[in-house]
């Protein structure tokens, strides 16, 4: 840290300078005098001595966080000698607001005495919140010298997707070989009671079914069904986007893939995650808790990548996206490449059910509100419904959400729908 | 309340060149100009209006002091400068400090500061006044031409002397 001197050098020497041009052009020596305080100023002020040495250590309460979460940062600072003025400053990134405190602020520090600054920042969206530094500034004596300098110490806390409940999780037509929450129809280990057949060598005698035994004469024993998890395949579209800053489509769709992981993943089911988009990218399908994190971080990276490569999901290996899973897909159904994989999917015999964002709240945030802007809005909403129909006449199982909404109430009204359907079938 | 002791600091500067010739118009628009114009340069926390305005006063001083011609009175001069450095380190300060978390002990902290350094402008501006009288009577039989260039002469090397003082410490910030 060296000292320079500041733009009010300037504003001292103008005035100093009138004063004696004047004092000189009128002969008085009043105006001459009027100069000598800011002279004695400028020089006073010009060298505070060296800059003392700085120990600078920034803590900060998490490095993981959900949206609307807040991080706490702690500044300790801690001088060697006396420093009458030592501004602080740290920088926010793009979408990260202060919620508590300040992130700037002045302070005076006596010498070997420690001091605390604490700010609480809240992030607007999913992001690698990055924190490159406190900027350090010493002022001197009037404010006609400082000396600054940034401390690099570059920290990143990862804001991920808030992830809300869902009760109302849609049910997967297959199940697979592993222990879950699923009913399975195959007769095995279980809890939930199926067939009566007679005892066989081999039965427990806890399976005896004691009142069918009475009621027949031989032994009978009551099978029951296995409970079984599934595979589920989250197929992210991230072709195109909409809407403001931190809330837009994909953030939408982030948002509910982050949410309908960590219920799939509650119930010991095993989740997968496809990023469909310019530059595909995906999660092999796993269960337990450092399995989410994982989701969770590929999630946080989810954007947008154009690309004039139009790519298929067939070079998706069959490890990624099993035969059996269910398929849940969270689009805006804007770009037509998606669609096209979609219809193919199901054409496939994939169980597939897709989640459209609708665009349309996105669109409205981001644009200026106007007369104009309600019409194209309503006339959109339009259009959409038709072309939703269309791909529900094409046999797409498709459930309209409008990313603002709990996805559980969505989720819950589809599902309603669907055991309607069931029943009057 | 930094505005308002700006504020007050400039109704002191620009009562400076009125005390001295209250009622001649040119005086008085130049001292309305600069009050004026400081105002806005303190509401709006800018160094360079405010400098503008301590020059318009100063201005407004020389040209009152010429249409009066009052005896040499360097007590209300050194009030001028002294407020002058005063306002000036104010609102550097508080547009520095705008949006900021600013503690009173960083506050009581500058103001025993700034008070140091115009104590000893006072100081330094009294003992210059002190030294100038034998001068003044030691050059009484003294050309007026030579005088005139002597000033000069004093008045560039001062102001080059603190341009190079202060340049040479590296860039502006």
């Amino acid at each position: 840290m060296t000292w320079r001197p500041t733009a009010l050098n300037i504003s001292f020497l103008t005035v100093v300078g009138w004063a004696l041009f004047l004092a000189v052009l009128t002969g008085r020596v009043e105006l001459a005098v009027v100069a000598v305080p800011a002279v004695v100023a400028l020089v006073a002020g010009r060298r505070p001595g060296p800059p003392p040495a700085w120990r600078i250590r920034r803590e900060l309460s998490s490095r993981r966080l959900l949206e609307d979460e807040c991080v706490t940062v702690t500044l300790t600072l801690r001088a060697d000698g006396p420093v009458p003025l030592v501004e602080l400053l740290e920088p926010l990134p793009p979408r990260v607001g202060l919620e508590r405190g300040s992130c700037h602020a002045f302070f005076t520090l006596p010498a070997g005495q420690e001091m605390r600054w604490t700010y609480d920042l809240r992030a607007a969206g999913r992001q690698h919140l990055r924190l490159e530094g406190p900027h350090l500034r010493v002022w001197g004596p009037l404010g006609l010298a400082a000396a600054e300098a940034q401390y690099r110490v570059p920290a990143t806390v990862a804001v991920y997707p808030r992830q809300a409940p869902i009760r109302y999780l849609p049910y997967p037509l297959r199940t697979q070989t592993f222990v879950g929450n699923y009913v399975s129809p195959t007769q095995g280990e279980g809890i939930e009671p199926g067939d009566i057949r007679p005892f066989a060598p081999g039965d427990q005698i806890r399976h005896v079914n004691w009142r069918a035994t009475l009621k027949l004469g031989p032994l009978h024993v009551t099978r029951h069904h296995q409970e079984r998890n599934a595979d589920v395949v989250l197929l992210l579209d991230t072709l195109s986007e909409v809407g403001p800053d931190g809330g837009t489509v994909v953030d939408a769709v982030a948002r509910g893939a982050a949410a309908l992981a960590a219920a799939y993943l509650a119930r010991k089911d095993r989740v997968g995650l496809i990023e469909y988009g310019g530059q595909p990218r995906w999660v092999r399908p796993g269960a337990g808790r450092a399995h989410l994190e994982r989701l969770l971080d590929a999630l946080l990276s989810a954007s947008v990548v154009f690309t004039y490569v139009d790519r298929d999901l067939d070079l998706v290996p069959p490890r990624i996206l099993p035969p059996q899973a269910l398929v849940v897909a969270l689009s805006p159904l804007l770009d037509r490449r998606f669609v096209r994989v979609a219809t193919d999917l199901a054409a496939r015999g994939f169980d597939l059910l897709i989640i459209a964002v609708s665009p349309i709240p996105a669109a409205r945030a981001a644009a200026r509100r106007s007369a104009v802007a309600e019409v194209a809005a309503r006339l959109w909403t339009l259009e959409r419904r038709a072309e939703l129909d269309e791909y529900r006449r094409r046999g797409l199982t498709i459930v309209e959400w409008d990313g603002a909404e709990p996805l559980d109430a969505v989720l819950a009204a589809f599902s309603r729908r669907a055991r309607r359907r069931v029943l009057a079938g | 309340m930094m505005r308002l002791a700006a504020m007050v600091l400039l109704v002191i500067l620009t009562a400076c060149p009125l005390g001295v010739q209250p009622s001649t118009p040119p005086v008085t628009w130049l001292a309305t100009a600069a009050l004026v114009m400081g105002g806005v340069g303190v509401i709006a926390w800018s160094v360079p209006l405010v400098a503008a305005a301590g020059s318009l006063v100063v201005i407004a001083y020389a040209l009152a002091l010429v249409v009066a011609g009052p005896a040499a009175e360097p007590l209300a001069a050194i009030a001028l400068g002294s407020a002058l450095v005063l306002v000036l380190a104010l609102v550097h300060f508080g547009a520095r400090v705008r949006g900021a978390v600013v503690g009173a002990s960083v506050i009581a902290a500058q103001a025993r500061q700034w008070l140091a350094v115009v104590g000893l402008g006072i100081v330094a501006a009294v003992a210059l006044t002190a030294a100038a009288a034998p001068l003044g009577v030691a050059l009484r039989g003294a050309t007026l031409p030579v005088v005139v260039i002597a000033a000069a002469l004093g008045a560039v090397l001062t102001v080059g002397g603190v341009i190079a003082l202060v340049a040479r410490e590296g860039p502006r910030l």
